[in-house]
């Protein structure tokens, strides 16, 4: 190693010594949490100005692109407080702990758009993927007012951290870690619970070269800002059985 | 006269035989359909283990003419009943299944044989993920 290379290596240590939540990837506290912390992003709009967890319509679902600019999250206004502190399990088995929802009061919550049983998701084209709002019949579940893939009928417990209520999903959908600021904007900062990232890149290649102009643009890390729209501008056709 | 009436008999016979192709029952087309299917997945699967790419690119052509059916509107019609609002996940179906097979004749035309059989995989999910759903697996 020559002399600036190893100034490098002590430079960097240095860095993640005085912050070490510089250090991005999985971890595993000894509770059993399941998280991973990515770059604090923003919540926009179209035109590039800071969302307000006032000014979300309720039962809408919204759709934000994080960790990754192909990798789409739901962002969802509820019409009633989530619960809190619910006991999760991912399919491997790991436990981890959903603790609620952000807002004034606690109706805000953000999951992957990814299904967990066959990565169904989002795409400009059409979602089979969304919440149903209370007023809407879902042939997923008895009741409305979940998240339902459409594609093999699976339900995730909107209120309670995405649990699966039916349906063949074997685990909840990877959680959104929000944070909401005192002026009223939304900033995402991380994944909590299992996510299915990279079986997602593995699966959709063909995909992200029609959409994103190959797998390299489609896995690069979100920055700054997370574009944040309506579901229904985000897809052109929605489909929900 | 005897020509004539040969003529007719045949003119008669070539009009039922067209009748009787567009009174085909729509179940039994799609019967055939994915029994076109399967021969095409085998003839894919047996090129890529005899690393054959005639074989590959063989079977992802015939695949390519059966999911035509499924793809139109006209799916509706050879779904089993209790399926048939479910049609247009099988468009979706057909939709990917064409995106991963052009996709896998660009990975064979150029060589990648890891991503056409990354493919063929997707193919075949595609494909389980439909039963599952349309046949209630």
């Amino acid at each position: 190693m020559d002399r600036r290379n190893f100034l490098k290596v002590v430079a960097g240590a240095t860095v993640v010594a005085v912050n070490p939540s510089l250090i991005c990837g999985n971890l595993y506290a000894a509770d059993g949490l399941l998280y991973a912390a990515y770059e604090r992003a923003q919540l926009v709009d179209e035109s590039g100005s800071p969302i307000k967890a006032s000014s979300l319509e309720k039962e809408v679902t919204y759709i934000f692109n994080y960790p990754y600019a192909s990798t789409p999250c739901m962002l969802i206004d509820l019409p009633e407080s989530t619960n809190q502190n619910i006991k999760l399990k991912s399919e491997m088995g790991e436990e981890y702990i959903w603790k609620s929802g952000v807002g004034k009061d606690r109706t805000i919550v953000a999951y992957s758009a990814i299904c967990t049983h066959q990565l169904t998701h989002p795409t400009r084209n059409d979602s089979f993927i969304q919440y149903v709002p209370k007023n809407k019949p879902t042939m997923a579940y008895s009741s409305s007012g979940v998240i339902v893939c459409s594609s093999h009928l699976s339900a995730y417990d909107a209120k309670a951290g995405a649990k699966v209520l039916s349906g063949p999903a074997s685990q909840p959908l990877a959680s959104m870690v929000l944070e909401h600021a005192s002026d009223d904007t939304l900033w995402v900062v991380g994944v909590l619970g299992s996510d299915k990232f990279q079986d997602y890149f593995k699966a959709f290649k063909p995909e992200f070269k029609q959409f994103y102009n190959g797998t390299a643009k489609a896995k690069k890390l979100v920055s700054i800002s997370a574009k944040t729209i309506k579901l229904t501008k985000y897809s052109k056709e929605l489909i929900q059985y | 006269m005897k020509q004539i009436a040969t003529a007719l008999v045949l003119l008669g016979a070539f009009v039922s035989v067209i009748n009787a192709d567009e009174t085909k029952d729509p179940r039994s087309i799609l019967m055939e359909d994915m029994r076109t299917m399967l021969e095409s997945m085998e003839q894919i699967q047996r090129g890529g283990l005899y690393s054959s790419k005639d074989d590959m690119e063989a079977g992802v052509k015939k695949l390519q003419g059966t999911i035509k059916s499924l793809e139109s509107e006209n799916v509706k019609y050879i779904l089993p009943k209790d399926q048939k609002y479910a049609y247009a996940f099988a468009q979706k179906s057909a939709k990917m299944l064409r995106l991963y097979s052009d996709d896998l004749l660009v990975s064979v035309k150029n060589g990648h044989m890891d991503d056409a059989l990354e493919d063929y995989t997707q193919l075949l999910q595609q494909c389980t993920s439909c039963h599952i759903r349309i046949r209630n697996w």
